[in-house]
Order: C-alpha cells, then structure tokens, then sequence
C-alpha cells in the first residue's frame, strides 16, 4: 500500500464477501425448491420469486462493492495521488448498504419494483443514484487533480460514468411490456456486456501489469483493442435480447451477426493474459493471485463466450429462450467474468492492505478449485436441465410440468453441487478475512 | 501494430456499432406501436401490468421469455389455460397447485385485479413477437407432431394429445399437469363421440368446466384423432 487512501478498498471488500455467502445461501434455497416440494404455507409466505430477488440482488451488490473498492485501490496508485474524499467514500460506502439491507427486507415484505434484477423500488433507486453520483464526483475529482491520465484510468472513468447513466432507464415506469423490456435490457445487457468489461478490463490490465511488470504501454495498446471489440460485438450484441419481445424481424440480423463475434475480445484477453504472463519481468510471488488471473480469463471465455455463443443464434435461441440453459449460461458467465475477477482483486489487494507481502496460500487454493470446479460441474448439470426442457417442453410441446419432471434429477444434482460450491466459497471468504503471512521453514 | 492504431480501432469499433445500435433503436420506436397493437393498450392492460409487478410474478414466471424459469412462460398464457383457468389458478392456488409438487403463493388478489391481470395477459398475448414461445406457436406445434409420429413412433392421436397442450393440465401414466383429472381409464367411462363433444365445448357439457373449449385450438381431424386415442384408454 503506498497510499493511505487505498485503505478505503479495504472496507468495501469486507462489505462485499459476507454479501457472496448470503447470496449463496439463497441460491441453495431456488435449487431446493426446483427439485423438492415447498409447501404451500412456506410459499406463501416466502415464494421462490422473493429468494430470486434477493439471491439476484446480493450478486449486483457484492459485484458493484468489489468494483468500487477496486477502483479505490487504484486510482490513488494510477493518479499518484490521494483519493479526493475518504469521508464521502466511506459515506457512500455506508449509503449502499443501507440501501442493499432495506431493499432485502423490503423484498421479504413484499415490497419491490416487481422487474426481474432491478426490484429495488422507488424512491430507493434513487438513492442507488445518489450513491453512484458520490462515488463518480469522488474518482473523477482525484483524476481531474491529478491530471496523470491513462487509458487504465480513461477507461475505468468511462466505464462507471456508463454503468451509472445506463441505471437511469430503470427509474421510469413503462406503460408497455415491450418497451420496458428494451430498455430494461440496456440496463443489464449494456451493464454486463458494456460497462462492467470496461471497468474490468481496466481493473484486470491494472494487476496484470502490476503483477507481471509488463510496460504499460504494451498492457495499454491490448486494452484499447479489447474493450473496442467488447463495445463493437457487445452494443449492438444487445439484439440478441429481442429475437422474441416484439421488435422488428431485422434484430435477428443484427443481434445473431455482433453477438455471434462476442467470444473474439473475450478469447483476445485470455491470449493477452497468457502472453503477458510469458513475458514477466517480476517472479511470481503470490502464485494464487496469479491462478486466480489465468482462471477469470478461462472461465470468462468459457462463461460467457462459448456457453453464450452455443444459443445466440436466433435459430436455436427460439428453443433455448428463457429456460435453464440461460441459467447455465449466467451462472458460469457472472462467476467466471465478474465473480472471479473480484477474487482475484480481492487476492492482490488485501494482503498488500494489510502490509503483507507474501501470503499463505493454502486454504485459498483449495478454495479457488473446490469453487471453480463445482461451478463447472453446475454449468453442465444446468445445461442438461435446459437442453432436456428445450427439447420436452419447447421442441416436442409437452407441457411445462412435464418438462420439469424430467428435469429434476438434474437440478437436484445442481443442488448438491451447490453444497460443494459454498464450502468453497466458505473457505475463501474465510481464508480473505484472515489472510496471514507465509511462514518460511526455519533454516 | 502501435498504441495509436489501437486507439482507433476502439473508436471505430465502438462508433460503428453505437451508430447501429442507435439507428435500429429509432426505427423500433417507430415500428413499435404496431407491432405490439398500441391501439389495444388500454388503462385496464396498464393497470394488470401493474399488478403483475406489485405481486413479482415475473421472478418466477417469464413474460416474452424473460424472468424466473421456476414456472411456465405466460406470453401466451390466455390462449393456453384459457380465462377461467388463470382466474382458478390466481384465485385457489392451494385447490389448483394441490395435486402438483410445486407450488403457487397466494397472492389475495381482488376480483378486479385479476380481471385487469388478465386484460394485460391477452395484450400481450396478441405481441407480433416472431411466433415465440415455440410450445405455443401453431406451426411449430403441428411439426412436433409429425416427429412423435414420426421418429417415436406413437398414433396421430396420442401425438396430438401430447403436443396440443393436453398435457399442460391432464396427465398419462402419472407424467403431465395435475389441474385436470388424470386421463389413463377415461375410455371406460366416456366413448369416442362424447370425448370429442365434450372437448369442442366444455362449458356445454359441464357448466362449471374449467376447460377452455379446443375448437379454435384443434381441428376437426385433430379432434377425431385425440377423441379416438383417448377412448382406447380403459
């Protein structure tokens, strides 16, 4: 840590694990009510739909937690400078989670916006405005002062700047089913799609040339490059969302031909990664940091490139749309993408926040595979589940029940797969909040 | 290839793909109204839609393919379990979910709410939307009946009660919907000619049928042949 302010980061991402795990908690709980019955008292009062808010919304929160705190940590270092405003910092971090608390005993009562992921009602959201507003006025302030601009910098500036603009098509209500749909997709298509990979791209070239010593100005051509492909597939990507809503029959066009490039940027970062590792200038000294930046970049294209290129096209997309095999596609893409790229910021920061230079890895390890291979397993037994549904109930049209029991078993291993995957998240979370040094063998 | 290349090739990339973006997103503005039948969109449709996001059953069910997938897509909800049958479902959900293993929260809705619940479900329905979703598209349905035909090798009867939605509600040997009653000995107690009477017009039968009538769903030789299958079943 060379600068106090980075200690801000420090706070937001002990605000976000403890988020991760409850998220996990909930996801076991849809998992259970796919595959055992729930009875009809317990549903009434907490249904499926409240546990999908809320398992849905912890994701957003611990992901955006991981963002802010990882842009607190860099910019003082890219800038060379403190951040503006540790109060409003921690001011805004302490708003969010308000926020994020009301919103999911307010989810528990009923009280919700009733939209798929953005379900925080008004005038909540607005306060999600507020906070966002904060935390831009607080980063861009320290860039504009320090006026040492990069393209790591320009690029996380803008992707935020994006991130937040593009929340505001969330805040009106629409008459109409199909206009809604639109716009709610420039929320969260345009989010994960546009915004978020420029904020991690940036916060990822940021480590990569930290950890592997590689000149920035070759770490900073590759960034340009990719996040040009990411906008270039993934703005007008954003089709692939409106095969079946209701818009004009040319989104099939534009939607199957950007969406179908998607993976190209995605298999540009892993090659990058893999080079940029090749050519190192430092040792490798925490190799767990360094595993978990290969892992984001394989897990990453496999997530979301390949899983999401299988049902793009709008020639199987008419089968596939809005059944378990989105879900295996989401699950694997959000992990890999966001979920592991955090962990991987969370790995290099923490232990340097806490001045210590090389950490024990173990318990981190075992997490990082247990988490990593029970959510591969989870993509594939989700996937069985959706290609089972799309050829039962959509292909063949037997009914929706029909389809669902033969989808159980596989759902019920994703259950037990669950399991498997919170005592890798346990022991993460663990292994983060307590991370000590490496003792060395005594000479 | 030099930083400054790279630096265009995001500027390109990305204005190339915003200038389409932002050019199909004013087209569709345009196109919108007809494609959704604006004209249909009254205050009572607006009012379901409300109703449908004050109860968040868009975390469980899709509408248009997006949502929960822990329950059945309602696009075309209307055309397939018909009023009375969402008017049940809403209503009773522990009589209607009863027999089923997953099941329904109650969601104390007035009679007018479900009534614009279901004004909005028939808007939507009615979506120009590429004839999506598959399980309820004519055409795509009468194919799956050719495959079962074909490749599994079951009559033209049972292919049409597999694939025209019978089994939403009623099920075979155990596998299917649990709203109405299970179908395995139905030939012993109706014949042919009364399987397809009653099936034509529930209500004319039964007035207090919760069957949505399958003449527009069926047709004649479709209704014969679902008839016939089902009155072999003793």
């Amino acid at each position: 840590m060379e600068y106090r302010s980075q200690k801000i980061a420090y706070w937001y991402f002990v605000a976000a694990l403890p988020l991760f795990v409850l998220q996990i908690f909930l996801g076991l709980y849809l998992a259970f009510s796919y595959t055992f019955t729930v009875p009809q008292s317990v549903v009434n009062v907490f249904p499926f739909a409240t546990a999908r808010a809320m398992h849905t919304n912890l994701l957003v929160l611990w992901m955006l937690l991981g963002f802010m705190g990882g842009t607190y940590y860099i910019v003082p270092e890219e800038t060379g400078s403190e951040i503006f405003s540790e109060k409003l910092a921690y001011l805004q971090l302490f708003a969010l989670l308000a926020v994020g608390v009301i919103a999911l005993v307010g989810f528990f009562f009923g009280w919700t916006k009733g939209r798929p992921l953005l379900e925080i009602p008004p005038p909540l959201n607005y306060f999600v405005v507020v906070g966002a507003l904060i935390f831009l006025f607080n980063v861009a302030i320290t860039m504009l002062k320090a006026n040492r601009w990069s393209v790591t910098q320009g690029t996380l500036l803008g992707g935020l700047v994006f991130l937040a603009l593009l929340y505001l098509f969330d805040i009106p209500f629409y008459r109409n089913e199909v206009v809604d749909w639109y716009y709610w997709w420039w929320v969260i298509h345009l989010w994960v799609e546009g915004a978020w990979e420029l904020v991690t791209a940036s916060i990822f070239a940021f480590i990569l040339m930290k950890l592997t010593g590689v000149d920035r100005q070759v770490v900073e051509k590759w960034l340009y490059v990719e996040i040009g492909l990411f906008l270039f597939t993934g703005l007008a990507g954003t089709g692939h969302h409106y095969y079946w809503i209701g818009a004009p029959r040319y989104w099939l066009w534009i939607g199957g031909v950007f969406s179908a490039l998607e993976p190209l940027p995605i298999l540009l970062m892993l090659i990058d990664t893999m080079n940029h590792i090749k050519e190192r200038k430092n040792p490798i000294v925490n190799r767990l940091t360094w595993t978990y930046a290969v892992g984001c970049a394989v897990m990453h294209l496999i997530g979301a490139g390949v899983w999401g290129f299988l049902h793009t096209l709008p020639q199987i997309n008419y089968y596939t749309h809005g059944s378990q095999v989105t879900v295996s596609h989401g699950h694997l893409a959000f992990f890999g993408a966001y979920a592991l790229l955090n962990l991987m910021t969370f790995y290099y920061a923490m232990p340097r926040l806490k001045g210590i230079e090389e950490y024990d890895d173990t318990r981190g390890k075992y997490g990082f595979w247990i988490m990593t291979t029970a959510m591969m397993l989870m993509g594939l037994t989700f996937g069985v589940a959706g290609v089972l549904q799309s050829y039962v109930e959509r292909a063949l049209g037997l009914g929706f029940m029909t389809a669902q029991s033969y989808m159980r078993l596989w759902m019920g291993a994703t259950f037990f797969i669950g399991l498997i995957f919170l005592s890798g998240v346990l022991t993460t979370v663990t292994d983060l909040l307590t991370i000590r040094p490496k003792v060395r063998a005594q000479a | 290839m030099t930083k400054k290349t790279a630096f265009w090739i995001f500027l390109i990339g990305t204005l190339s793909s915003a200038a389409v973006f932002l050019w199909a997103t004013y087209d569709t503005n345009r196109q919108i109204a007809t494609l959704s039948h604006v004209d249909k969109l009254s205050d009572e449709v607006v009012a379901g839609k409300r109703v449908f996001e004050r109860h968040n059953c868009n975390d469980c069910h899709t509408i248009l393919g997006f949502g929960g997938y822990y329950a059945p897509d309602l696009t075309r909800v209307v055309q397939r379990v018909g009023e009375d049958g969402i008017r049940f479902r809403v209503k009773h959900p522990e009589q209607a979910f009863a027999n089923s293993w997953r099941k329904m929260p109650q969601q104390n809705l007035s009679d007018q709410e479900i009534a614009d619940l279901i004004a909005f479900f028939t808007w939507v329905g009615n979506v120009n939307n590429n004839d999506w979703p598959p399980q309820d598209s004519r055409k795509r349905i009468s194919r799956g009946e050719q495959m079962m035909v074909a490749t599994v090798g079951v009559s033209p009867g049972a292919a049409v009660f597999q694939t025209k939605g019978c089994m939403n509600c009623h099920s075979l040997h155990g596998t299917g919907g649990t709203f109405g009653p299970a179908l395995d000995k139905i030939g012993a107690a109706l014949s042919a000619v009364q399987i397809e009477k009653y099936v034509k017009n529930p209500k004319g039968v039964n007035p207090k049928a919760m069957m949505p009538s399958q003449k527009d769903n069926l047709s004649e030789r479709e209704l014969e042949e679902v008839a016939g299958f089902l009155a072999t079943l003793k």
